[in-house]
Formats: C-alpha cells, sequence, structure tokens
C-alpha cells in the first residue's frame, strides 16, 4: 500500500508538469498573438502564462538549487517542452549558403553537408534554431561554428561569406498560378582564415 | 473520500499482463537500433566538440548547464575518457556502439533492465549534448526509455525470463506504469490537437500543404499534391480532431480500436510524407504499446468464447 501512495504522489506530480509545460507553451502562443484569438486575449494569457512559469519554478534565478534540481528531472524524463508541433501554424524554414572563395579567384557554393537523411533532417532543424534564436550573438556563433565544419572539408579556401536567408512557401493557389519557393535575405557574415578562421564581420 | 482514493487506486494499478512492456521494449529497441544505424555515418561529426563536429558540442553543453549542471552529457562520457587516454573520437565511437548493443539488447530481452538504463543514458547525453540538432523524436524516445526502465523488467517474452529465470514484478505495477504512458500520451495529443487548432491553417488545410511542401519534409513533388488539394482541409480538421479527441475516445472500448488505427495511420502516413520515419515509428511504438494489447486481448477472449457460446 505503501509503494502505490509513493506512485500515485510520483505520478500526481509528474503529470501535473507535463500539463503545466504544454499550457505554458500553449498560453505563450495565445499572448503573442500567434493563435486565432483576439488580442483582448493577450494580456489574460500573459498573466496566466506567468503564473504557469511561476508554478514550474522558471521565475527563480537560474543558479537556484530548486530550479536546477526540477530542470534536471524533466530533462531526465523527456518533459522539459511542449507538444505543439507545426502549431498553430506550420512555419517557414531556412536555408544556410556558404560562398567559397579560393585564392585563385575562383568561387564556390557549398551547403552544411551530412551523410545520412536521418542527418539531415537534424541540420534542417539546427537552421531554423538558429533563423528563430532572438540573439544575435548565438545566431553568429553558429554560423562561424558550420562555417569551420565547411574549412576543415576545403582548407583552402581563403575566405567564406555565410549567406543566412528564410524560404517563403508559396501558397496552395500562388503554386497553381506558377509561383515557386523563394528566399528572403535576412544575415551574411564574412570569415577569413588567417592561422585560424578569425572573428566573424557580420554583414547585415 | 476513501471511496474515491480507492477508485483512484483500482484505476492507476489494474491488475495487468506484461504484453504492453514486451511491445514497449521490442520496439524501442529497434527504434534505438535505427537511430544508431541512421546516424552512423554522422555520429562523431554531429556529436564532437571542438575542431571537428558540425556545432561544438561544447556551446549545447554550456547552455545546458545554465539551466541544469546535473542533466547527463557526452562531455562527461568524454572527459572520463581523456582520464584514461583515449581520444574524444575513440569515445564516441565506443558510445554508438554501446548504444547499438543497448538497442539490440532490448530487442532480445537480454539484460533487459542493463540495457534499458544503457540505452536511456546514452541516448539522454546525446539528445542534450546535441540540443542545437535534436528535435521531437528525441523527446519522445527519452520519455519511452524513461517510462521503460523504471517498469517491472524483464517481461516474459525476454531472453532474461527464458534464459536466467528472472520472474516479473506483481501486476499491478505493470498496470501502473502502463497507466503512467496512457495518460502521458493523452496529454501529449490533447495539447498539440489544441494549439493547431488555434491556428488558422489547419482548419482550411494551408498547414497541410505548407507541411508537405516545406523543406526538408517535401519528400512528394508539390505538382502531385496539387492533385489532392481538396483533401487539404479535410485532412487538418481531421488530424485537429482525431489529436484533440484522443483522451476522450481512446478509452471506450467501442472508440478505441478507431481511434489506435487512426493516429497510428497518421504517423505512418507523416513518416512516408514528410521522411519522418524515426519520428513515426516512436510514436507508433508508444501508442501500440499503450493501448493495443488490450484490443488484441478483447479479440482473442471474444474469439475464444465463441464456442463455448455455442455448447451453451
Amino acid at each position: 500500500m505503501r509503494q502505490k501512495n509513493v506512485c500515485a504522489a510520483w505520478f500526481s506530480l509528474h503529470l501535473l508538469l507535463i500539463i503545466s509545460f504544454s499550457l505554458r507553451d500553449t498560453l505563450w502562443l495565445v499572448a503573442h498573438g500567434q493563435t486565432i484569438f483576439p488580442s483582448s486575449f493577450r494580456n489574460y494569457s500573459q498573466k496566466a502564462e506567468g503564473i504557469a512559469s511561476a508554478v514550474l519554478c522558471q521565475r527563480l534565478a537560474a543558479s537556484n538549487p530548486v530550479r536546477q534540481v526540477l530542470a534536471t528531472y524533466l530533462h531526465v524524463a523527456g518533459i522539459e517542452t511542449g507538444y505543439g508541433y507545426f502549431a498553430p501554424n506550420v512555419p517557414g524554414s531556412y536555408k544556410l549558403v556558404f560562398e567559397l572563395h579560393y585564392p585563385d579567384g575562383r568561387i564556390e557554393y557549398e551547403l552544411p553537408r551530412v551523410n545520412s537523411s536521418a542527418a539531415g533532417l537534424r541540420v534542417a532543424g539546427l537552421l531554423d534554431k538558429i533563423g528563430r534564436t532572438p540573439y544575435d550573438a548565438l545566431r553568429e556563433l553558429l554560423v562561424k561554428m558550420l562555417a569551420q565544419s565547411i574549412w576543415r572539408q576545403h582548407p583552402e579556401v581563403k575566405t567564406i561569406r555565410a549567406v543566412f536567408g528564410s524560404t517563403r512557401l508559396p501558397s496552395l493557389s500562388e503554386f497553381e498560378r506558377g509561383k515557386r519557393e523563394s528566399y528572403d535575405f535576412l544575415y551574411a557574415y564574412d570569415f577569413s582564415l588567417r592561422e585560424k578562421p578569425a572573428e566573424p564581420e557580420a554583414v547585415k | 473520500m476513501r471511496a474515491l482514493k480507492e477508485r483512484l487506486f483500482e484505476f492507476l494499478f489494474p491488475t495487468e499482463s506484461d504484453a504492453w512492456l514486451s511491445i514497449l521494449r521490442v520496439g524501442l529497441g529497434f527504434q534505438i537500433t535505427l537511430y544508431s544505424l541512421s546516424l552512423r555515418n554522422d555520429w562523431n561529426h554531429l556529436f564532437a566538440g571542438a575542431d571537428s563536429g558540425l556545432v561544438n558540442r561544447d556551446l549545447a553543453e554550456a547552455l545546458l548547464s545554465i539551466e541544469s549542471r546535473f542533466a547527463p552529457r557526452l562531455g562527461w562520457l568524454a572527459t572520463l575518457g581523456a582520464h584514461v587516454g583515449l581520444r574524444e573520437e575513440t569515445v564516441l565511437s565506443i558510445l554508438w556502439i554501446c548504444l547499438l548493443v543497448a538497442g539490440c539488447g532490448l530487442i532480445a530481452g537480454i539484460f533487459s533492465r542493463t540495457s534499458a538504463i544503457l540505452a536511456w543514458f546514452l541516448h539522454l547525453c546525446a539528445a542534450k549534448s546535441g540540443g542545437f540538432v535534436s528535435y521531437g523524436v528525441d523527446n519522445f524516445m527519452t520519455i519511452g526509455l524513461f517510462y521503460l526502465m523504471l517498469s517491472p523488467l524483464p517481461d516474459r517474452y525476454a531472453l532474461d525470463w527464458q534464459l536466467r529465470k528472472s520472474q516479473p514484478e506483481d501486476s499491478p505495477l505493470l498496470g501502473f506504469w502502463r497507466r503512467v504512458l496512457q495518460l502521458h500520451l493523452c496529454a501529449t495529443y490533447f495539447f498539440s490537437g489544441l494549439t493547431k487548432c488555434l491556428g488558422s491553417g489547419w482548419w482550411d488545410g494551408s498547414n497541410v500543404w505548407r507541411a508537405l511542401i516545406r523543406p526538408p519534409f517535401n519528400v512528394i513533388d508539390p505538382e502531385m499534391l496539387v492533385r489532392w488539394k481538396y483533401l487539404f482541409p479535410v485532412a487538418g480538421v481531421f488530424i485537429c480532431l482525431l489529436e484533440i479527441g484522443y483522451p476522450f475516445f481512446i478509452w471506450s472500448d467501442k472508440t478505441r480500436k478507431i481511434w489506435l488505427i487512426c493516429i497510428c495511420a497518421m504517423h505512418a502516413g507523416i513518416g512516408f510524407m514528410m521522411g519522418m520515419y524515426l519520428f513515426a515509428l516512436i510514436m507508433i511504438i508508444l501508442n501500440v504499446a499503450a493501448f493495443g494489447p488490450g484490443l488484441v486481448r478483447l479479440q482473442r477472449e471474444s474469439t475464444s468464447l465463441r464456442p463455448q457460446e455455442a455448447v451453451a
């Protein structure tokens, strides 16, 4: 009986965490105007999201032991995110193209390269994360790392320009009228090789 | 109050056979094996640290440390390997082999508990250290492996049972862990369906179209998809209703079978039409393990009853 009580108590807490995280993510979407709800709902959702975040100890300092222990549990149980896949709407995707400049003036184009379609899905996810991050420094650092991996494959390259863009998907009716997928330029970064890949020079 | 508690405990701790656990163990064994094999040529490239990885693993681990310093990561194992003179590349290769062995161990049911813990730990390390390259499939694999390693292994179809005469634990705990998985799936689908319902694109089918033409999920030629355009709104609404209705219709004997088939068909469709094979597989495994065995048992019972009814 005692074992059952412990199991039931653990599961209550576990389920509460799952629901709270999912609810918080849903409320975040409403609060940021990404849903069909009218804008009058935003304030309420923001407040409710704040309460959900507080319940999940997300308002505590990052170094707080309670928050650290809870975060560890969430990670090991795989419940640290909500479940809004492709919701409320399917976002566009991103594309990263490297322009490789050789010492003889030759220019080649290269994409981030992996060997399997399973890894390809992961790289596409990485580009989405680069595109969506609100932190310019993190975006630049990630692009720099990808450029470095290209450099290892082409050590003779003198400079690399990384061009990051978003994919604009045509609607069904646009597609029927002949419009196809297009790209919007977002960022470009120039990297030059001295002794090792140098600090990037960002061009927006 | 006591009666309520008793009813709650009856629900949470039903007497169960271990058929669901066998499905979960074998299914996750296949999932881990396919996961390892699918990444065999990119494993070191995806998860290496400075100077050889696609994205430096140290960055993902540093960001993870802000959230949790104790979440498992590959960096710990690489450091441990460095202490005994192993290069990072060697450590990563050993870990890949261990993960593959753990997957095969789960399929066969050899050292079931050890294999489950090893698979959970190594996959978690890879998912956390490769945070920038992980996606939904990693979440659901962690969830499935977490429940599997805590469940009362081995099940009767495991080689452990046959060879080492290990006996499974009591059935109320078997029932409890199945309930945990069932309720988790209900929460997952409900919120997934709810957030989809809040987007206009699922009601008019435009999100179905976008999902199918969005790189890298554009497996099918859009020219071919256009011919099926009238089905997109139906498919969008169907997906919303299927997901949000899951926690309400999956429990009833009358609707469970059709709901389970539809959900599995939806995931199979996502797998084949969008190239997300591993994601489709893990979702089908979790669903069939959680809600499948009862259906098979019900069918067998009704089949076995027929002769007796005829005699009566």
